[in-house]
């Protein structure tokens, strides 16, 4: 098709409608207005919702591409579009060059089975199922015998680290462990594209930094494709190659974290970086000025352009001697290193 | 007519079409007598074609009569036949399995009672119809709501029906089952299979949808087909629901087998219970009604457990135990064991009840008729047929006069002007109404004013659709004939309801204030409901004879539960939060309850408002074998003549009402649930 190494997930205008008959009223909107704009605006006033509107992009093999956008923005929607739990109404999406809008019910059903794997926000754990039928469960529609197929859950059940726990009932367990059955479960039949729907969300702050950490050496060890869903700038910051947001049914910008965060394209995208440390994702380039006209001290804290701020910032403070901190009246009580000012702003280290 | 809120608006219409029938009825007498020239023949409409559809599946009716047949003999003959210690053994070894010693102990004692009263065969034969109409409603009853689930373009109409098929009074079942299946037990089988199927219908739908969509998005997402899906994740993810469904089944189908024996033709127990009763031997009716409720309890509580999250599981060894003790003691006595039929522990009290009755009776009749008599002349008279005709010499000890009429209007246009004047425009219009309508007696309404004030109700509680509706549907219960029997039926069930209304809303709130009054209520409700219909004439007739009274009573008795659960539940369900901010703005506790607890439980209320309603209209078929004059009576006198078409039309009219009435309740406790924003 093109010159480009072929993407492993592509999606061509995609549209997703809701409302009485979807699909004609989304066709004619198309032939009336060739602006996207302009066909939701039509949507919208016929009554009809429409919630993906001509979302376009690619995902790399290995790619890690988050989505992420505020609640009702469509990106839930999008990812059940890509995983056909919805019917896209309008547009192509292609996983591995295989336009999967058009792939019939068993090539779907046979997709699922080697290819696709998800995990849900509210886990969809089944309550009747102990956790290893739980994670053996896309094994045994497939007619894996029972053995093989508990064996190899047995692995993955491992992997996240839930060994021990294999007979216990999901309503048994925490949150957090409920989270890694539901991400056992969709590793066990060795999937290339991996889909995450806020799948930290439900989770307390502390378990979802351990989680998404683990989550991080597990893409490490398996390189799959994933889309990830999430409305947490900072867990998409963390986790992304590339991040996609979303507002009101459009992608607004697709960048990395960096362009993200210095490159807002409006003031939406800005207001969700204002949360955000700074230091920890911008890079010295991007407060760089040009060198002439400038006269500067023998000092050289030895700054290079990919540092980020943090690191920048604590380099020029080691220049610095230890000041005197004192009280109202002056007296000495002691003294600080600026340098470990720098370091106390950093929310963590690296 | 700008400043009227809607209620005012429409309670006007309503007041301004009675005053003007009123008026004009001396002149207009048709105005409350609908002419009879206008009254189409439908009874022998709907009886012809019925006939004619009847007829044309009249072979495969009793093709299916005659397959059925075998399964029931099959089931007769092997719960008839086998030793009592084995049908004692096998439940006590299934309630042992199902909730332990209490249940193994309960079906021991239940069961125990059964034998020791004589009844033994009569059950057996009643539990074998209920054996195999249960599964029959099952397969039916789950199929629909699975396919309902499955094809979604099916749920509205499947609803709907079901929601009918729980309107239509049970007798009206039976006629045309009667005219296709022929006398015989096959008909209270299939009947009690129709009654039982629509819970389970309903209940395996609702388990169906309130699954957990990401649930249903994994299982895709694992790639099992649509059958894996449906069998491996759905239904047993649902499995909770569908049991309470298959308990409310059993529960539906004891109740039906029972009431199917007015049909006669098979010597089970709802027989004994009919035939005793009709002799006046009280004794061994409370007797055999005894036996139903043991029944209905053993069934209901251990079905029960089924249905509950985490139930404990009990060792199956100890099952196996009794089962093998069973059959050793069966094997020991065979042949040696005297014929069950013979037991008859009770009869001395079963006599002495008899007797004890009479004595009561007769020693208390005075004030027992007092009861009865100061109820009928002061309340249900004149609400039936108005203060203007109830109030005569010898009851009330003088005679009404259009003075009287004109004083009570006056009395009630004060009432309502200062009820308009103090903010309250649509309750001062409505005393009016009430004052007109206790002057007319229900029974005597003028049909216009009938038309527009349901009309109105329609209107205010959901809007127009409800309300041509209702005006649509009570048009044909005038048009056929059947106007007056409605407005008696209409009359004793609203009676009742509001006497439920009255007495169980303020059982319902002394049980939410206080937990010791719901600790000796709630048992007594959760009886109440587990007793089949039937069993509920046995002592008001005891006491009160055959009658309205007797039937008012009846009704009140079996229709008062859910107002009283409804009621608490809605009065305790308030939250915490917001009687906190109550008690921290210094309210009392009366405040509270008036002006925060009571307005927050007002859906709640309604809607068991809703289900009295309903309760009220099944009862009153019941009831007409002890003695109603409305449809009801109908109903029954067409099953003993066979007459499908009366027997379809005055059940069609009896669901009509209650339809109506449920729609309305719905419609309002739904306006409600929106202003509180729920």
């Amino acid at each position: 098709m093109n010159d480009t190494p072929q993407a492993a997930i592509s999606c061509q205008n995609v549209w997703q409608v809701f409302g009485p008959n979807a699909d004609s009223a989304l066709s004619e909107a198309l032939s009336v207005h060739s602006e996207p704009e302009a066909a939701a605006a039509a949507l919208r006033e016929k009554g009809l919702i429409p919630a993906v509107q001509d979302a376009n992009f690619e995902v790399a093999e290995g790619e890690l591409f988050v989505i992420m956008g505020l609640s009702g923005s469509g990106k839930s929607t999008l990812i059940r579009c890509i995983s056909h739990l919805l019917h896209a109404t309008h547009g192509e999406i292609r996983i591995d060059g295989e336009n999967i809008v058009e792939a019939t019910p068993d090539r779907l059903i046979e997709l699922r089975r080697k290819k696709l794997g998800m995990v849900f926000q509210h886990f969809g754990l089944f309550p009747h199922m102990s956790v290893i039928d739980n994670v053996a469960y896309p094994l045994r529609v497939q007619g894996v015998k029972r053995k093989a197929h508990l064996e190899k859950a047995q692995k993955v059940i491992e992997l996240v680290g839930l060994a021990g726990r294999e007979t216990h009932h999901p309503r048994e367990l925490s949150g957090g462990q409920r989270q890694r059955v539901g991400i056992a479960r969709s590793l066990v039949t060795d999937c290339s594209v991996w889909f995450l729907d806020e799948p930290f969300s439900a989770l307390d702050p502390l378990i979802r930094r351990q989680l998404q950490d683990e989550f991080l050496q597990i893409q490490a060890e398996l390189k799959t494709t994933i889309v990830f869903i999430t409305h947490d700038i900072n867990e998409a910051l963390k986790l992304a190659d590339r991040i996609a947001i979303m507002r009101d049914g459009k992608v607004v910008q697709i960048g990395t974290p960096s362009d993200i965060i210095l490159n807002p394209v409006d003031d939406y995208v800005r207001e969700f970086s204002k949360d955000v440390a700074k230091g920890r994702h911008a890079h010295v380039a991007s407060v760089m000025e040009p060198g002439e006209g400038h006269v500067y001290g023998a000092d050289d804290p030895g700054l290079r352009v990919d540092m980020t701020l943090d690191a920048a910032l604590a380099r020029c403070m080691d220049l610095y001697e230890p000041v005197p901190v004192r009280a109202e009246d002056g007296t000495l009580l002691g003294v600080v290193n600026p340098a470990d000012l720098a370091a106390a702003l950093h929310v963590e280290a690296g | 007519m700008a400043g009227l809120s809607k209620g005012s608006l429409a309670a006007l219409v309503a007041l301004i079409v009675g005053a003007l029938c009123l008026l004009l009825e001396t002149t207009l007498p048709w105005l409350v007598k609908f002419p009879e020239a206008l009254v189409v023949p439908a009874t022998d409409w709907v009886g012809a074609a019925m006939t004619w559809l009847l007829q044309l599946i009249k072979p495969i009716a009793r093709g299916f009569s005659a397959l059925m047949s075998y399964p029931m003999e099959a089931t007769n003959l092997i719960l008839g036949s086998s030793p009592w210690i084995l049908v004692i053994a096998v439940v006590t070894a299934i309630g042992w399995m199902l909730g332990g010693v209490s249940m193994a102990l309960m079906a021991v004692v239940g069961l125990g009672f059964v034998l020791a009263s004589g009844y033994w065969a009569e059950s057996m034969n009643t539990l074998s119809l209920v054996a195999v109409s249960v599964p029959l409603a099952l397969i039916v009853g789950g199929g629909i709501g699975v396919l309902a689930n499955e094809y979604p373009r099916f749920r509205k109409p499947v609803q709907a029906m079901l929601d009918i098929m729980q309107t239509v009074p049970t007798f009206a079942y039976l006629t045309p089952l009667l005219v296709l299946f022929g006398f015989g037990p096959v008909v209270g089988l299939i009947a009690s299979a129709i009654y039982a199927a629509p819970p389970m219908a309903r209940n395996v739908l609702l388990g169906l949808e309130r699954i957990e969509p990401e649930i249903k998005e994994a299982a895709i997402m694992a790639g099992g087909t649509r059958l894996q899906q449906l069998f491996q994740v759905e239904i047993p993810s649902a499995a909770t629901q569908i049991l309470v469904g298959v308990n409310q089944c059993l529960m539906a189908a004891l109740s039906m087998v029972i009431i199917a024996a007015v049909i006669g033709g098979f010597d089970d127990i709802g027989w004994e219970v009919l035939l005793t009763m009709r002799k006046a031997q009280f004794g061994p009716a409370l007797m055999a009604g005894l036996v139903i409720v043991v029944f209905a309890v053993i069934i209901d509580r251990m079905s029960g457990t089924l249905a509950q999250d985490n139930r404990k599981r009990y060792d199956a060894r100890v099952a196996w135990g009794i089962l093998a003790v069973g059959v050793i003691a069966s094997a020991v006595t065979w042949n040696s064991l005297p014929n069950p039929s013979e037991y008859s522990a009770f009869d001395g009290a079963v006599d002495a009840v008899d007797a004890g009755l009479s004595a009561f009776t007769t020693a208390n009749w005075q004030w027992l008729a007092a009861v009865k008599n100061n109820v009928l002349y002061f309340g249900l008279l004149p609400l039936r047929i108005g203060l203007d005709e109830a109030v005569l010499p010898f009851t009330w000890g003088f005679q009404w006069t259009a003075q009287w009429s004109l004083g009570l209007f006056a009395v009630g246009a004060v009432a309502g002007l200062i009820l308009a004047l103090r903010g309250q425009v649509t309750w001062g219009i409505m005393t009016l109404i009430f004052v007109g309508m206790l002057e007319t007696g229900i029974t005597n309404l003028p049909w216009p004013f009938v038309l527009v004030g349901v009309a109105a109700l329609g209107w205010v509680a959901s809007g127009r659709g409800l309300a041509v509706l209702s005006v649509g549907l009570l048009l044909t219960i005038l048009l056929s004939g059947l106007w007056d029997r409605a407005m008696l039926s209409l009359y004793l069930s609203g009676a009742a309801v509001f006497a439920c209304a009255i007495a169980g809303g303020g059982i319902g709130l002394l049980c939410a204030e206080s937990p010791m009054a719901w600790r000796i209520t709630r048992p007594i409700c959760d009886m109440l409901q587990t007793i089949p219909l039937f069993v509920f004439l046995i002592p008001v007739l005891m006491v009160f004879q055959i009658g309205e009274f007797s039937a008012f009573l009846a009704i009140i008795a079996y229709a008062i539960v859910p107002m009283i659960r409804y009621s608490r539940h809605g009065l305790t369900e308030t939250p915490d939060e917001m009687i906190e901010a109550a008690i921290a703005s210094g309210a009392t506790t009366w405040q509270i309850l008036r002006d925060v607890r009571a307005p927050y439980a007002a859906p709640t209320i309604l809607l068991g408002l809703n289900q009295t309603i309903l309760y009220a209209f099944a009862m009153l078929v019941i009831a007409a074998l002890i003695g109603t004059t409305g449809l009801g009576q109908l109903i029954y006198l067409a099953l003993g003549q066979a007459d499908v078409g009366l027997g379809i039309s005055a059940g069609a009219a009896m669901a009509i009402l209650a339809l109506i009435a449920d729609r309305m309740v719905q419609g309002f406790a739904e306006e409600r649930r929106k202003v509180l924003g729920l």
